[in-house]
């Protein structure tokens, strides 16, 4: 059984002066899940305070962060990788300081420029509504006993005005807008307003020019042309800056966060005047080999092991409060690692219960195989899947390609040998011979491909002859898949078993679930019991033993249950009955994508092989079979999809809400080593290997 | 078309449809409610896809217990 990797519980006491080489040690040797220190744990420690070169990383990182922003380098922007010790020499000689000083000069030339601009559309804006009126732009100001406003109106204030002593100039353009300028005497200026403001008017500031407003538009639209090809400039300098900069600032950004990172490590441990005490899991296989590094690496450094702890749940009890959980690493090969995804969207395990990935790993794949079996579709399916392995590297994508080639691996699998079908056709036909009804005329590979050899070759492999029918073998395909759910459950029981007894001890465990396999067994029994007397009609004095044995194996299971579930125990039966019954969607969704692809041969291949019939070659024809093939391909493409969602969704569900619901806790945190990812630098210890 | 087979047979196919139907009918209305508290508990913490994925695909055992009973009414009865 995959349960997670054993743990054991490590400290490490040094000095306090070999502190940096200390956290080297912990990053390098990738195996210490540290456990973080509480205030008042231990009497004499506490918390540490950053490195002293904590601060500073920091602050560069600030800078760093915020130049990448202004220069528009994210995360998808591609550059080269520098080394390790190139990227530290350039950040301690000031580089961060020397670039962004560089980089800040041009930015703030981008500012000033697109704020010119903004400026100078303004002015421009006020120029052109200026322009319909013939004033002088100098004359609107500078008078003693006159005065003059200069705006726009909604509508025309002249009849309003004509009781004043004023002079109007005005503009009247329902595109442009109504202008109006005003000069009255300076004792009429509130009038003059009242009534202009009366007519919705909104003074535009006259620009300190001088000459006809027309010119200085003129003069306007050069300068902002200037300006704007000057911006064009300072963007193309500001891209040549990325990508002058954008690898030393990616690399300096990665650097920086390690250090600052690094750094914070004296937060997380117990510190003394002059030693500090780091708790710590470690995988129990690299223990040994955590301590001899460890010791080496760091003078004065002393590694204890304190526990290797077991999966009994009084350990956890009797640890101390920040000891109590172990953290879960997942235990698990290459493939079955690839189904780790759904268990953790589930939850993380427990360190003391299994994994049910590997499960997961048989099962998910099997029922896809199942609900799809059609060659046709399942070679798709692996070249799709084999593909997006080869590709992805986003866990979400791998999770989904991972289902997609082992489940079409299984659908192959089930397709040639089982169901004998591809695209919806058998490869052999005409079994209606011994069923009688549904189907007329069966369009089969043999038929279609004129060949007469398939059935000879198929014989004997294919069960009923010519495989499994969909649609046709309902009854068994139904069975087949409770069957297959019995067994899924019980494995899913057996499991709950195996966890409570490791955690409790079997006599423990075997109270709390064996009842269950009791009551499962016995209700699988029972039912099997009724199943042949209500459906099939079998005599009563044969399946009286059935009903017996399971009636009795239930009756055990309330007795063991009805202590510690209550009531439960008896409410608990029918929802088992049910989870059973859920895995007719095998069968189901099988069905229905038979049925589809039933329907679309009739209606593509009718197309192409009826026109065939009528026996004219000619125009229509060509272009029918063209239409019929073009059909063919889009339909079953349809299938082909929904395949994917229908038969992946559904395999998941068996797996989280059937079988997973009957043993798996989670809730476990996961082993998180401390360890350095580096992408955008090169290790020394990467780079020296290489040389 | 002249009416073909007996009136058992067609009353057996219109429950047939009458389950599946009906019992898809329960499931979308069950549905409907988890799949709208489950894409807001999952905008609010991914986390919690697992655990909304099982509540919202509980109620689709109904139609499974539909199709179930429309399947042994065309095929066993």
């Amino acid at each position: 059984m995959s349960l997670p990797e054993s743990m054991s519980r490590i400290v490490i006491v040094g000095t306090k002066s070999h502190m940096d080489e200390a956290i080297d040690a912990l990053y390098s040797v990738e195996a210490i899940h540290l456990i973080d220190h509480t205030v008042d744990a231990d009497e004499g420690f506490s918390l540490g305070t950053p490195r002293p070169y904590s601060p500073k990383a920091s602050e560069r990182l600030l800078k760093v962060r915020a130049m990448e922003k202004e220069l528009g380098i994210t995360k998808h922007v591609k550059a080269e990788s520098v080394p390790e010790d190139e990227i530290k020499s350039q950040i301690s000689s000031d580089s961060v300081e020397l670039v962004e000083k560089e980089v800040l000069s041009v930015l703030d030339k981008r500012n000033d420029l697109n704020q010119r601009i903004t400026e100078l559309n303004a002015t421009k804006r006020n120029l052109e509504l200026l322009s319909d009126i013939p004033v002088d732009l100098e004359l609107y100001s500078g008078y003693r006993s006159i005065f003059g406003v200069v705006g726009t109106v909604a509508e025309d204030p002249t009849a309003a005005l004509s009781g004043i002593n004023c002079e109007i100039f005005s503009s009247f353009n329902k595109k442009k807008g109504n202008v109006i300028a005003v000069f009255a005497k300076v004792e009429d200026k509130d009038a003059v307003l009242g009534i202009l403001s009366e007519n919705g008017f909104s003074e535009i500031s006259v620009p300190e020019e001088t000459g006809s407003a027309a010119s200085a538009l003129a003069k306007t639209d050069r300068d902002l042309t200037a300006s704007t090809a000057e911006l064009e400039s300072v963007e193309k300098e500001i891209e040549s800056l990325l990508e002058k900069h954008k690898s030393f600032l990616k690399a300096s950004e990665e650097e920086l966060s390690i250090e600052v990172q690094k750094g914070e490590i004296p937060v997380r441990i117990a510190n003394s005047e002059y030693t500090f005490v780091i708790d710590a899991w470690v995988p129990t296989s690299k223990v040994e080999s955590v301590k001899t590094e460890i010791e080496s690496k760091v003078a004065g450094a002393y590694v204890e092991v304190e526990e290797t702890r077991g999966r009994s749940m009084k350990e956890v009890e009797e640890a101390e409060d920040r000891f109590k959980d172990a953290p879960t690493k997942f235990n698990n090969g290459k493939v079955v690692k690839e189904f780790q995804y759904p268990t953790k969207l589930v939850s993380v395990p427990k360190y003391q219960e299994i994994d049910p990935s590997i499960l997961i790993a048989i099962f998910l794949p099997m029922f896809f195989g199942l609900m799809v079996g059609d060659v046709g579709y399942a070679i798709p399916f692996i070249i799709l899947g084999a593909y997006g392995l080869k590709v992805t590297k986003h866990k979400d994508w791998r999770a989904i390609a991972t289902v997609l080639f082992f489940g079409g691996i299984w659908a192959f699998i089930f397709g040639l040998f089982f169901f004998g079908e591809c695209l919806g056709m058998h490869f052999i036909g005409a079994y209606h011979a011994d069923g009688g009804h549904l189907l007329e005329v069966e369009y089969c590979w043999s038929m279609l491909l004129g060949v007469d050899n398939l059935p000879s070759i198929f014989e004997g492999i294919l069960p009923y002859g010519t495989g499994v029918g969909k649609l046709f073998h309902v009854g068994f395909l139904l069975k087949l898949s409770v069957y297959i759910g019995v067994v899924h459950l019980l494995i899913g029981y057996i499991c709950a078993l195996y966890n409570k007894t490791i955690q409790h001890g079997f006599k423990h465990g075997f109270m709390e679930k064996g009842g269950w396999i009791f009551g499962f067994i016995g209700l699988v029994v029972l039912c099997y019991g009724l199943a042949m007397f209500l459906i099939y009609g079998t005599e009563m004095s044969e399946v009286l033993p059935f009903i017996i044995v399971g009636a009795v194996l239930i009756v055990i299971e309330v007795v063991m249950n009805i202590k510690h579930e209550g009531i439960q125990a008896i409410l608990e039966l029918p929802g088992i009955v049910g989870n059973i019954l859920s895995y007719t969607r095998l069968a189901a969704i099988g069905m229905s994508k038979a049925g589809m692809a039933l329907a679309f041969n009739y209606i593509a291949l009718g197309m192409v092989g009826g026109v065939e019939a009528g026996a004219t070659l000619g125009e229509s024809f060509s272009i029918m079979l063209i239409i019929g093939f073009l059909l063919f391909a889009f339909l079953h493409l349809m299938i082909w999809t929904l395949a994917i969602l229908s038969a992946g969704l559904h395999g998941l569900r068996l797996q989280m809400v059937e079988l997973m619901a009957k043993f798996f806790e989670g809730g476990g945190i996961e082993y998180n080593p401390l360890k350095i990812k580096r992408k955008q630098t090169v290790s020394n210890k990467k780079a020296t290997k290489e040389v | 078309m002249a009416l073909e087979g007996d009136v058992g047979a067609g009353l057996i196919a219109i429950g047939a449809g009458l389950a599946v139907g009906l019992t898809g009918l329960g499931a979308g209305m069950a549905e409907k409610d988890v799949g709208a508290a489950a894409v807001g508990a999952i905008t609010e913490d991914q986390s919690l896809f697992g655990k909304a994925m099982i509540f919202m695909v509980l109620p689709e055992t109904i139609v499974i217990f539909g199709l179930v009973i429309a399947i042994l009414g065309i095929f066993v009865m």
